[in-house]
Order: structure tokens, then sequence, then C-alpha cells
């Protein structure tokens, strides 16, 4: 059918447990098969990364009793870039008063991800949502509070209540810094095994199973070799396959696409967010962009000049000869419209024009109103570091200047397929966090990261791996065994490739290179001629990688060109991937919009009918045509509605 | 989990006594001072005031503060040279360049000397106690009446040392390290404590500044008078084999 | 946002094959450096400049590049993080130099900090203390409703002023005595604020502390110079609490 891919003749099924919603999980954690408390540790569970997701689940697990390896890329498992999550953790407590229940987390959230998430994933996540604050409270999470000493609650973009936990703009470090904590009590028990500046290059499987993984010590240059009962991939989102995005340099797909080689289906790949409120590039060189924390809408109203080719300063430009196009589009939602129509909408006046700054690629985001109407010290107070981050990069100060944003790549919602249990179609591979596809959809919601993170780490993966591991025989798989001797050969020729040529282009400008064609056409807008052109592009600059890239260095040492080169070996089949799914789905959705199918004023335009599904690719061999598995999506509780936030 | 005597002996213990016999030792010397800008006023008021320290208490007042200060001399050198072995320890291959930050920083000239000055004290502290406490008294006719009581003539001795200029130099050098030791030691001794607070610390560091000037001018104030405003009793007087 | 004109920079790096191996400042002339760059940004324009020349790339740690993870950190002209206050090396932008400038970068150095390649130094002397106590023991599934006990906001406030340390280690680069106490200061406040904090407080400053020591990390003489490098001012007050905490931990005989 297509020439890209073979379409699986078996749909998918995610393993919904039966029964209501509302009782679903309850019941079915309850029937679990359990392990002996003291048998546990005879388990060694290997977990590979130290976010959020991963840092709560080695914690969790080493509680109940299991032997933990627990992986990171970073030199300490507290710099995972769960860290620089800044706006906040949504739960569903109402403490506002103000209507909220699990019930209308869960249809937000089905909502907000244009219907293209598991209904009972989400329920679950918004039944959780409450037991993740209570326990990072516990831990001294210094969430902000009132002056009567009970928790705060701000609003976030596409919700109507006050919902959203915040630790000033830096929630993301202080949740991170209570798993990271409970996570080195585990070290300090001796639970857990930590295992800093390691990054896994492969996943060993014995009869199927996930049974070990194969990393590089990132300073001695060793390739390690480690064995167990279940590997929980942890290790975030691929963003940077865009080479600027607002993730951390060092952020990959390598161990998620080490695994798709291995057998596990890749889900959604081209559900990518692109978040609003970046601080534009500024110059070609640029590493990164940095984020501005969505929350800054909540005070702050979103402008063009109203007439193309205004280059006037903001000052200058008058009340009436402005465009505050998202409360002129959107007057329900305003300035908090979802991330995915912000950006888009951001777009499309650029595109017309209309765009500020240097570049032309900006609008303006301005607090004066606020400023005006609560005072300088409350939004000081308020947003505390974002503003003197903002000054340091553009050397601005947005307290007299309105801050100019873009949108940036951010979040993807793509991700490793996972079943209800959170594993993927590899036995005993469990995928948690932003790595697996889940519960976002097509878009995710502002501070649903966090939230989804924690619960799977915290409150779903002890119950699923320890049902899985009661029902399965336990075998020890010794680090002997062929498929790791195996996969080690097949690593130190990679390795040797990367390193034989002493001249050419330097790993990061063929980074730089593929983040190009991936955000001019696989970007915020995307149209089948582009992704076709894309696809030629990428697979033409990967070729001219492997033939002349130039990694200098030795493979026996601190190489962090080395490192490099390995994951943007991948990032270009991931982007090829991304090309192509976002090629087939011939519907806008999210995060992903397709110029072809809008509505008349520009709005997305979803088709239920044909791309109800998740797309969940398989890779079959180097040879071979990848296949690609639907996993249909039913909706009996969250009607699928066109998304409105007029 | 660590003894009393080790925690004693932590990182943190050893500042901690550093501070409180620091704290001792400031007691000390601004009371020292006192006693001593009484040789402005004249020798009977001086030599009564030396001559009522020795017999207070039928002289125990003077064993029990000599033995008290001797403790504190002591645990302040001890814990305060093992704070600057540990630097040394803490750090083996030093910066080629190294800046000072500025902004709230309390780094200082005197805080980064804190060593230096210490251990001239230090041998100050045994010259001083061998020149005075040790130097000519009765025996070598320094003896003097006031109110009809017999005593040592502590003025006269004082008076004869400060009217040579190198005493007094050396002394004046000596005493702006010890302005510059209380400068930082002042401050940091509630900091070491754990007294200092957000809303203190700039007031206990301006307040190290003051007595550290303080002390030091008022410390070179009685040598330098004397040096310049009294002169020497006459040669005579002059008892033989007397330290310059 | 400035654009346009560019400058060429000089540098004195400090290279350093490997752990125990000897190193030097070495000099490099980078070319076309935009004052919008990042300080990290820049060598990574040096870095590029050096594969051109087939030249091994100065190694150097950095993640996030907003200032919050921690990763990255330099001495530049002897400062821990660099000229500007409160602001990591990530952070800090090429504007601060002049078209001929010369910078001298070094690798925050410490006992307690070992060289492993350049300016990538080994900070896991900080995990280990935090691994002693950082952190309040509490199982998964065992917390009481969040709102139960309320905390009042300057506690909160305060908790989060030390909170916030990203665990970089300027505050042991910039401290003469290569001291951690701002470090260690910080987290033993956090807890010692919070209510939640309050079952193993005395406990917890005595662990940490020992630590602290036994990573070889000097004693904190009072200089201050880890608050004003410190890219979060995070204030040595929170050096005082952690002594109060200790000396009354010390009396409770814990």
């Amino acid at each position: 059918m297509s020439e890209w891919f073979d379409i699986g003749e078996n749909l998918l099924d995610g393993g919904v447990p039966p029964g209501a919603i509302e009782v679903k999980w309850d019941r079915y954690r309850s029937e679990m098969q359990l392990l002996a408390p003291a048998n546990k540790r005879h388990y060694r569970i290997i977990v590979v990364g130290t976010g959020l997701a991963g840092a709560s689940a080695a914690a969790s697990l080493a509680e109940l009793g299991y032997t933990v390896l627990n992986f990171c890329i970073q030199d300490s498992p507290r710099r995972a870039h769960s860290v620089a999550a800044q706006g906040g953790i949504n739960a569903a407590k109402n403490y506002q008063n103000d209507g909220d229940s699990v019930w209308r987390l869960f249809l937000d959230t089905v909502r907000g991800g244009d219907y293209r998430s598991r209904e009972a994933n989400v329920y679950r996540l918004s039944e959780l949502s409450s037991d993740i604050i209570d326990q990072c409270v516990a831990q001294g999470v210094p969430f902000a509070r009132e002056y009567g000493g009970m928790l705060s609650n701000r609003s976030f973009g596409g919700a109507q209540v006050s919902r959203t936990f915040y630790a000033r703009g830096q929630t993301g470090q202080q949740l991170l810094l209570g798993c990271y904590g409970a996570l080195m009590r585990q070290v300090n028990a001796g639970r857990v095994r930590l295992f800093p500046r390691r990054e896994m290059l492969d996943l060993v499987r014995v009869d199927g199973r996930a049974r070990g993984i194969l990393c590089r010590n990132l300073v001695t240059g060793e390739i390690e070799r480690y064995a167990g009962e279940a590997v929980l991939l942890c290790t975030g989102g691929y963003s940077t396959v865009y080479f600027l995005s607002t993730n951390a340099v060092n952020c990959n797909a390598t161990a998620i696409w080490r695994c798709y080689k291995k057998g596990a289906y890749f889900a959604n790949p081209s559900f990518t967010q692109i978040h609003p409120t970046c601080v534009p590039q500024l110059g070609e060189v640029q590493s990164k962009l940095t984020l501005m924390s969505e929350s800054l809408r909540n005070d702050g109203r979103v402008w063009v000049p109203s007439e193309p080719g205004d280059t006037r300063a903001p000052a200058n430009i008058s009340e009436s000869e402005r465009d505050y196009f998202l409360e002129r589009l959107y007057p329900a939602f305003g300035n908090l419209v979802p991330r995915d129509i912000a950006s888009r909408a951001a777009k499309k006046m650029c595109d017309e024009g209309r765009g500020v700054g240097p570049t032309g690629y900006a609008v303006y985001l301005d607090f004066s109103d606020a400023i005006e109407r609560e005072g300088i010290d409350v939004i000081r107070e308020r947003y505390n570091n974002l503003f003197p981050m903002y000054e340091e990069i553009t050397g601005e100060d947005p307290y007299h200047t309105p801050m100019m944003i873009y949108p940036a790549p951010h979040y993807t919602m793509g991700g490793l397929w996972v079943d209800y249990n959170l594993m993927s179609t590899i036995p005993g591979l469990y995928v948690l966090g932003e790595a697996n596809y889940s519960d976002h959809g097509a878009n995710r919601l502002g501070a649903s990261a966090l939230m989804q993170g924690l619960a799977d780490g915290y409150f779903i993966i002890s119950y699923t791996m320890e049902h899985f591991l009661a029902s399965n025989k336990r075998e020890q798989v010794s680090t002997d065994h062929p498929a790791f001797a195996e996969s080690e050969e097949s690593i130190r020729r990679e390795v040797a490739r990367y390193l034989s040529h002493t001249s050419g282009k330097s790993v990061k400008q063929f980074h730089w290179e593929l983040g190009r064609i991936m955000w001019d056409k696989v970007g915020m807008s995307r149209n089948a001629a582009g992704l076709r052109e894309a696809i030629g592009e990428i697979r033409a600059l990967r070729k001219e990688f492997h033939d002349h890239v130039h990694v200098p260095g030795t493979g026996e040492e601190l190489n962090k060109n080395l490192e490099m080169a390995g994951r943007v070996a991948d990032f270009f089949e991931l982007g090829e991937l991304m090309a192509i799914d976002a090629l087939h789905r011939n519907e806008s959705c999210g995060g992903h919009f397709r110029e072809e199918y809008q509505t008349e004023e520009g709005e997305a335009l979803r088709d239920d009918e044909n791309f109800s599904y998740v797309a969940a690719y398989e890779y079959r061999g180097p040879d071979q045509k990848i296949v690609l598995h639907r996993e249909p999506l039913k909706f009996r509780h969250a009607q699928p509605s066109h998304r409105s936030y007029k | 989990m660590s003894t009393f005597v080790a925690k004693a002996g932590s990182s943190l213990g050893k500042k901690f006594i550093t501070g409180i016999t620091g704290f001792g030792l400031f007691v000390f010397i601004v009371t020292h001072l006192g006693g001593n800008l009484l040789l402005l006023v004249g020798p009977d008021a001086f030599n009564a005031y030396a001559h009522y320290l020795h017999t207070a208490m039928h002289g125990w007042f003077l064993h029990m503060a000599r033995a008290g200060l001797s403790a504190f001399f002591l645990f302040h050198v001890v814990s305060g040279l093992a704070v600057y072995r540990d630097k040394l320890r803490a750090r083996p291959e030093r910066y080629e360049k190294m800046a000072d930050a500025g902004g709230t920083s309390r780094k200082t000239l005197s805080s980064r000397t804190m060593a230096f000055s210490g251990l001239v004290i230090l041998v100050f502290l045994v010259l001083h106690v061998a020149h005075f406490r040790f130097g000519p008294g009765l025996e070598q006719g320094y003896v003097t009446e006031v109110n009809g009581v017999e005593m040592r003539d502590l003025y006269r001795l004082v008076v004869e040392e400060f009217n040579k200029p190198v005493v007094v130099y050396a002394y004046v050098f000596v005493m702006l390290l010890m302005g510059m030791h209380v400068r930082h030691g002042f401050w940091s001794m509630f900091q070491s404590l754990g007294l200092a607070r957000p809303n203190t610390v700039p007031t206990l560091s301006g307040m190290g500044l003051v007595f550290g000037v303080v002390l030091a001018v008022g410390f070179m104030l009685v040598p330098l008078y004397i040096l310049y405003f009294i002169p020497p009793p006459s040669e005579a007087a002059l008892a033989p084999g007397v330290l310059p | 946002m400035t654009t346009g004109e560019t400058m060429t920079l000089h540098l004195k790096v400090w290279r350093q094959r490997g752990p125990d191996q000897p190193g030097a400042l070495t000099p490099y002339t980078v070319t076309g450096v935009s004052p919008d760059m990042s300080f990290l940004e820049m060598l990574d324009l040096l870095n590029e400049q050096l594969i051109e020349r087939n030249e091994l790339p100065v190694e150097f740690d950095s993640d996030c590049r907003e200032g919050i993870c921690g990763t990255c950190g330099l001495v530049i002209d002897g400062i821990a993080h660099g000229p500007k206050r409160a602001c990591t090396t990530c952070e800090l932008r090429m504007r601060n130099y002049r078209d001929g400038d010369t910078i001298t970068v070094e690798p925050f150095r410490a006992r307690g900090f070992p060289v492993l390649k350049d300016l990538v130094v080994d900070r896991g002397a900080f995990d280990r203390i935090i691994s002693k106590g950082g952190y309040i023991s509490v199982n998964t599934g065992s917390a009481p409703e969040a709102n139960t006990i309320p905390v009042p906001k300057y506690k909160t406030e305060a908790a989060m002023d030390a909170a916030i340390c990203i665990g970089c280690g300027a505050c042991v680069a910039a401290c003469p005595n290569a001291s951690a106490a701002l470090f260690v200061g910080a987290k033993v406040s956090q807890f010692a604020l919070l209510p939640q904090g309050h079952a193993e407080r005395k406990v917890r400053v005595v662990r940490m502390v020992e630590q602290m020591d036994t990573e070889g990390f000097g004693a904190c003489s009072n200089h201050g110079e880890c608050e004003a490098v410190c890219p979060k001012k995070i204030s040595i007050t929170y050096i005082a609490r952690m002594r109060r905490e200790y000396f009354k931990a010390a009396l409770a005989g814990v």
C-alpha cells in the first residue's frame, strides 16, 4: 500500500482490563500476582534514566526490595532533564473549589490530546495525580503556599480550572530532587547500584525477553554488560532530533531507538510538541532554545503589530495598532489556549509578515497590563527566575520591554508503544515517562509531563512489573550469554566506524543540517510534498554522515563527539520515521498539522473515521520494509468532538 | 554515628572551637586595651591596676585567668591551624589564575590571611609575655609605691621599652595584623557558632571592621604616644641585663 | 538583542588528557564569536575550529544550557561561572567580553572534584553526601494528604531559597578552603525548615557532615565567596543554620 511500510494485519491490543473506567485500575491492581517480599531481592531490575520516571521507579522498586541497577548519561542522577521543567504539575485536588475533579482532568487531557490517546490510561493518570502531590509534599518538595500554609495553585494552558501545583519556576527541579533524594536513600541502603556517565547502546534479548543492556562507560570508553529480569527505559523524549529545541544538549533517542531495532514498536513518532513560549533564535551557532514557562501566559498578553512590516519599537505601537491575536481568535481561552494552538497561531502571524524582532520570527509577550494591575513586585515574585533569565539571554529587560517569544520543539508525545502495563512489545521491556507514547495523544497539556513521569514511576510500574515477574519463571541470564557478546561486537564495530575518518564534517554540523530539514519540513506544519523531500534529504545526508563524519580522539577515553555520533546516527533514522509517519497520517491533530487538512479558518481538521488509531511501527531488519501496526482508539466517555477553544 | 569528641574534631566542630575561643580572646583583648589606656592616665593608675590584677582573690584571679587564657589560645591556635591544614589538603592543585568574585562575598585580605596574622600574633605573644610578664621586676629595681603599697613599676618598664623605635614599629605592625584578624574573626565567630541570621550578617561584618580598627588603633596609640611624647626615665635607673 | 559584529578571542584553556595525568594551560584563538553566544557556544565554536584542524576538541560538561541542571561549571578568569553574578557558565553571554580579550578557562579544582579530562570533573562526592541524608525518608505510598500539615509561607519560601541549589559545585570551586558547606548547608536547611523534615533532622545533619568531611572538602572559614558565585544566590546564613542544627544534634547526643 505504501512505498515506505507494510501494514500489519492484526490490530494491536493495548491490554486494557475490563470494568468501568472509574474502578478499572483499582480492581486490576488488586488482582495482580505478587512476589513474596523476601524474593524480590533476587530480581535484578535495570532502570535506564534518572529523570522523574526513572528515579521514581528505581526508588520505589528498591523500597519494595528489588535489586535495582540504575543508569544515567549525566554525571549525577539529579541532572536528568526533568530538572528543567518550569511551570508545574497538575493534580485533580480541587483545592480551589473551582469545579475540578478526576473526571474533568481526564476529559481535559483526552481533549487536549486531540483524541489520540488511550482513554483508560488517561483516566488512571488523572486518578493518580492526587497521590503524586501527597508523595512529593511528604518528600519535602517546597510547593508554593498561601499565607495560611495551604498549597497554592495556578491555571495553565488548556484548562479553565486552577489545578497546577508549582515551586516558583522550578517545579521540575524540585520534583526531581524529591525523587533523586528517594533514589539516593536506596543507594545508601545498598538496594540501588548507581551507574552515572553510562550510555545504553543496546538491548539484549534472550528467548525474546528483554534480559540486559550494554552500556558505554563515558569516562573510560569500556563497553559494559548488565543482565537483569526486566529493563525499564526512562530515557525521555527525542526533541533534539531538531537540533535546536528546549531539551538539554545530551537528550537523545538512542536507548529507545536501539530497542526499536530490537523489536519494540515505535508509536506516533510524528507527534511532537512545539512549545509556544521560547526565546527566539538569535544566531546560527546557537546550541539550544530556552523555554519561558507557559505560566507566563497567565499574565502576559501575546500580540503582533496589526500591519505587516511594522518595525517600530513596541512602545511606539499604539493600542489600536496591536493585534492581540490569541484573544481575538480564541475569546474563551484567550492567551491560555493549548500549546499547539498558540504555537501555530504565532507561526501564522509571522508567516503573514507581522512577526517582530531582528529575524521577523517572534511575537511579543507583554506584561505591562499585569504590572500595572498587580504591581511589579507581585509579578517579580510570581516569575522570580524567568525574567532575569530572559534578560541574561537577550540583553533586554522584560519588565519594561515586552518579551519576544517564538515556538520551539519541546516535547515528544510519540515514543515506544506500550500497553496498559507500560510494557513494550518486547516482554520484560517497560517504557516510562516521555520515552513511551501513552497518555498525551497528539498534544500534551501543560503541567502534565511531570504528572505522567511520576505516575508511571511511583504508582504504576511496581504493580504491573511485579505481575509480569510473578507470572513468569525466574531464570538467571549471565552476561556471558552469546547475545551479549554479539551485541558488544556490533557496538565495537560501530565505534570503530565513526573513528575511521580523519577529515570531513563534524558530528555537530550533520546534526545541525538534519535539524534544519526536520524543522523546515517535519516541524510545526507539514505537507506531503515537503515530507517526501525531507525523507530524500535525510537519506542523502545520512549516507554522507556514515561515509564522511569526522570524529576526533579515540574510543578509550571521554569523547563527547563520539557519544554524539551514535546519537546523531540514530536521529537520522528516527527523523525519517517521523517523516514517514507524518506523511501517512492524512489529517491534522494536536501537534501534527498537515497543511492539506485544515478548516477554512486554518484550524486542524481531524479525520476520526480513518485515523482514530495509534500508529506503531515495527522494524524488521536493514533491508526490510517497516510494518505499520494499528491500535484502534475507542472513546466511550470523552466523545470526540471538534476541539474548540473559541 | 560519631562521638561527641569526634564531632568536636569535624569541620564544623573545629570552627566552633575556633569561634568560641576567639570570642574569649576577643573579650580579653578588649579589657587588655582598657588596661593599656591607663598608661595614658599616668604611672600610678597603671601600676595600681597591674598590682590589683596580681593580688585580686589572693592572686587566684590571675592564676585562673592565665590558665583560661592559655587554654583558649592553645585551642584557638590548634583548631585554627587544623582548618588551615585542611584547606591545603582540600585543593592539592592550585588555580593558575584566581580572582575575587566581589558582590556579597566577605572574602578580604583579612580573611585570606587569618593563619598568617594569627601566627605572627602568636610569636608576638611569646615575646610580649617574656618581655613584660617575665621581664625585670622588683629584684631588678623596678619598684614603686602607690598609696603606700610597694609594687612592681611596670609603667617604667613599658615606657622604657616603647622609647625604642624598633620595638614600637614592630608592635604597630603586629597590631595592624591583629586588627585585621579581628576584622574577619569578629563576624566569623558568629557565623561559626551558627548565630548569624540573614538580617544580622551585614551588621556583624560591619562591626568586625569597626572593632578591628578600634582595637588596632587603640593598641597602637599607647606605644606611639610614649615614643613621641614621654621621654624615657634616666639611663642610670636601668638595671643591667634587660632585654632591649 | 544584538546582531552583526563578531569577535576574536584568545583563550588559555586547561588541557589534561585523563585523570592523574599532567595538565597545562594551552593557548587558543577562536574567531567569529558573536556577542549573543553563550560562553559554552563559544567553546563549541572553538571545538568546531579544532576539529577542522584535526586537533582534539576541549572536553567540558554541559547539558540543559539554561542554568538549571548544574552540569556545566568552569572557572573563568579565576571566578567560578565567570564574571556575572547569579549566572551559570552556560548562561554567561559573550557580550560581556570585548574583541581581543584573553580569557583563562580552568576546571573546578578541589580534592573532592578530581579532573577526569580537560575541564570535566567528577562531582560524585555530592551524590554521596546526599545519599547520607539529603532526603526525607518516606516510602512511596505512605504519604498523608498534602494539605494535612500547613506550612507557613515564609518557611516554604526560606526552604525554597535553599532547595533551589543546582549542585553545580561552584561553591566548592570558589572557596579558598574548597569547602562544601554551602551545598550541604542548603540541603540541611531545606529540610530543617519544613515540618516534614523534623523526624530525622538531627541524624541527617550529622551524617551529611560526616560524609562531607570524609570526601576531603575543607572546613568553611566564612569567606562567603561561595554565596557570591552561587548561580542561585544561596545565602551563607544557611551554613550558619546547618551549624546550629549540628551543634544541637551534638548536644542531644545524636
